[in-house]
């Protein structure tokens, strides 16, 4: 029986990530988006640990590469030699790669982007490059995604493509591409303002039917006159009237049917989203602090989840929710456009909602151990590690006894929000969001990635340390890790 | 939306040994924002019961009460409301409405809540409101015969106070509502 070897190309040190980052001369920051953006975001990926390896023989390419790797990042345009080909490539067919050394084949299915993105990658200095913030690729991207927005009717298959590369951060793209991602907002422009429309007003609906407190149910539903004490000389003195109750309707009564009975029993999610609500990205300002944005954000967050809780009574509200509503929302408050921002609240529980759709079952404790349950989706975890690295797959299951759930726990069932920066996960959500094959298969491979990259590491380590590792992992460049997460599509490499 | 408990006069366990069943099984934490209790209870295990109910509580001394560090009157804002308490037998006749509102005006207060009378009334008059929960034990009184248990729970919401009646008669529970609207705000409650 032979034992599948991890491929070539995976095992090189270049995808490897060690511990020591120091080796790096010029090293930068390569994972963060625009800084500006987020207001305290902490850099936390200041230079992933990608050492550039010394001793493998290195493509003539990537040899031409570091020699001038010096200049920071912001100098690459100048002194990248493949940037000219880069403008050349913009328009044409695609690419074969020419150095066979690391065994990097470009796949003939991935567009012109994905292209010139891979022959960057494949210099040694992955770090210096972040693809998605060089002003090229990002213009480049921004073009081909505005031009495909623009049309009519959206070609939805171009527009993932597109989008599973990362989509950049300006203009309000992401906002758009990933309501479209959704499936809210129709291929067909031109039905996008009547169904808004209707969306918008549904959520209102839901918004003062599900929100409103027993005090004022009760004020709607009287239809007896109130005694009302307009001018206070007016009868100076009487017996005030007594009036019937109608259905057990009083505030201590435990009937099933009460309006006060459910507002009391709902009263106990409610904290418990209040709470989570208060707890959400503490580093952001967008969502923590003192300020009335904050404050108004957190309230919308807080209304999303208290409407999705009463409307699913069988799922009600689970804690990790609100990670995973985060970033929808933070997306759409942020779209430049006034009109969008302003709705967010209402495209953010429709979207949400279509999110949630296919992790629902994760979240529901019942169905652990069930076939669709988080159990189950783990063991695929396992099960696809073993087809792609069983030395991996046999080091953490077997001989450490690592039990995938102590680590991917955490990772599917809030999406990786947990594990990266907020500037990652956007960008991981993109490529979850885009892929054809869906949210869940990709989530699964972009797990299995992250157990690959640094297999040197895992390997080396006990029980202890990988839990660590794992728990808290590395910091990393994403793009790279993407790139990874889909090579392993479809079938197992030998 | 304030939920506040008015009761009192419940006299344990001198008169009563306990509240009503039926009253004890609706009474639980976590509803109710306030509780605010005319006095003879008698005795302190009945304070801390009260005290489960809702950390907020307030009382003012009846003749019967073992503590005698309650005050006598006592007066507090709720909202847009300003309810005055007081137990009741300080106030000659008993259960008179003059001069019950005469110590309103004392107290300059909305909502007057006295007991002593084991009686539940409700009276309204100029701009104000003199509400008698009764006794929650339904205890022996000279004044009143056959008194029924009854408490009532007040719901504040702005402006609007509606009473919420809760009598035990012939062994069930009754609730009726009585609606009492504010017409002038109140200038800033520090409460």
């Amino acid at each position: 029986m032979v034992k599948k070897k991890v491929p070539d190309w995976l095992n090189s040190s270049l995808w490897s990530t060690t511990p020591s980052a120091s080796s790096s001369s010029s090293s930068t920051t390569t994972t963060t988006t625009d800084t500006n953006t987020f207001d305290h975001h902490s850099p936390t990926t200041a230079s992933p640990p990608i050492e550039s390896p010394i001793d493998p023989p290195l493509p003539p390419a990537a040899i031409r590469d570091k020699q001038q790797q010096q200049p920071p990042r912001h100098h690459h345009n100048h002194n990248h030699p493949q940037k000219p080909e880069v403008k050349d490539k913009l328009s044409k067919s695609s690419i074969v790669d020419d150095d066979d050394n690391n065994n990097i084949i470009i796949n003939n299915n991935y567009s012109n982007d994905n292209i010139i993105n891979n022959k960057i990658i494949i210099t040694n200095d992955i770090r210096n490059v972040d693809v998605n913030e060089s002003s090229a690729e990002d213009i480049s991207k921004q073009a081909l995604l505005l031009t495909e927005l623009s049309k009519k009717v959206i070609n939805m298959g171009e527009l993932r493509r597109i989008a599973s590369q990362g989509i950049p951060d300006g203009a309000g793209i992401r906002s758009t591409v990933w309501k479209l991602l959704l499936g809210y907002l129709a291929p067909d422009r031109s039905l996008w303002s009547s169904e808004l429309a209707k969306k918008r007003s549904q959520y209102k609906h839901f918004k003062e039917e599900l929100l409103m407190n027993p005090s004022e149910i009760a004020r709607r539903l009287e239809k007896t006159t109130v005694l009302n004490n307009d001018n206070g000389k007016s009868e100076s003195r009487c017996v005030l009237s007594r009036s019937e109750i109608t259905h057990d309707e009083h505030p201590l009564s435990l009937g099933k049917s009460s309006v006060w009975n459910q507002f009391f029993q709902d009263s106990e999610i409610i904290e418990q989203i209040d709470r989570d609500v208060k707890r959400t990205h503490p580093d952001l300002h967008f969502f923590s602090g003192d300020s009335s944005l904050a404050k108004s954000n957190q309230e919308a967050l807080r209304n999303i989840l208290t409407v999705f809780a009463k409307l699913n009574p069988g799922i009600r509200y689970v804690q990790g929710m609100n990670e995973i509503l985060a970033p929808l929302f933070y997306i759409f408050k942020n779209d430049p456009d006034e009109e969008m921002a302003a709705c967010a609240e209402a495209d953010t529980f429709f979207c949400f909602v279509e999110l949630l759709s296919g992790f629902r079952d994760h979240f529901c404790q019942q169905l652990d151990n069930s076939v669709v349950g988080i159990r189950s989706t783990i063991t695929r975890l396992s099960q696809l590690l073993k087809e792609h690295d069983e030395e991996l797959w046999r080091h953490l299951e077997i001989t450490t006894t690592v039990n995938p759930q102590f680590y991917a726990f955490r990772w599917i069932t809030l999406l990786l929000t947990q594990e990266f920066n907020f500037a990652d996960s956007l960008h991981i959500w993109d490529t979850l969001l885009s892929d054809p094959e869906g949210p869940q298969e990709t989530l699964l491979r972009v797990c299995c990635a992250m157990l690959i990259l640094i297999r040197r590491r895992l390997l080396a380590g006990d029980f202890t340390s990988i839990l660590k590792l794992l728990q808290n992992y590395p910091p990393t460049n994403i793009s790279h890790l993407l790139y990874v997460a889909n090579k392993l599509r479809g079938q197992p490499s030998r | 939306m304030v939920l506040v408990l008015a009761l009192g006069d419940l006299h344990i366990p001198h008169r009563a040994p306990d509240l009503p069943a039926k009253f004890k099984s609706m009474l639980v934490p976590g509803k109710i924002q306030h509780v605010i209790c005319t006095g003879n209870l008698s005795i302190k295990e009945v304070h801390d019961y009260l005290k489960t109910l809702c950390p907020d509580l307030h009382i003012t001394r009846g003749e019967y009460d073992e503590d005698t560090r309650y005050p006598e009157t006592k007066t507090l804002t709720i909202g847009q409301f300003k309810l005055g308490l007081c137990h009741g037998h300080q106030v000659v006749p008993w259960g008179d409405l003059d001069s019950l509102a005469m110590l309103q005006r004392q107290l300059d207060v909305d909502i007057l809540v006295t007991g002593h009378t084991h009686q539940f009334t409700a009276y309204k008059h100029e701009g104000g409101v003199v509400i008698n929960p009764g006794s929650a034990t339904g205890a022996f009184s000279n004044i009143t015969y056959d008194a029924n248990p009854s408490f009532v729970l007040m719901d504040i919401d702005g402006l609007r106070v509606v009473v919420y009646v809760y009598e035990l008669i012939d062994g069930e529970v009754k609730v009726d509502k009585i609606d009492f609207k504010k017409t002038t705000a109140t200038t800033h409650s520090a409460h």
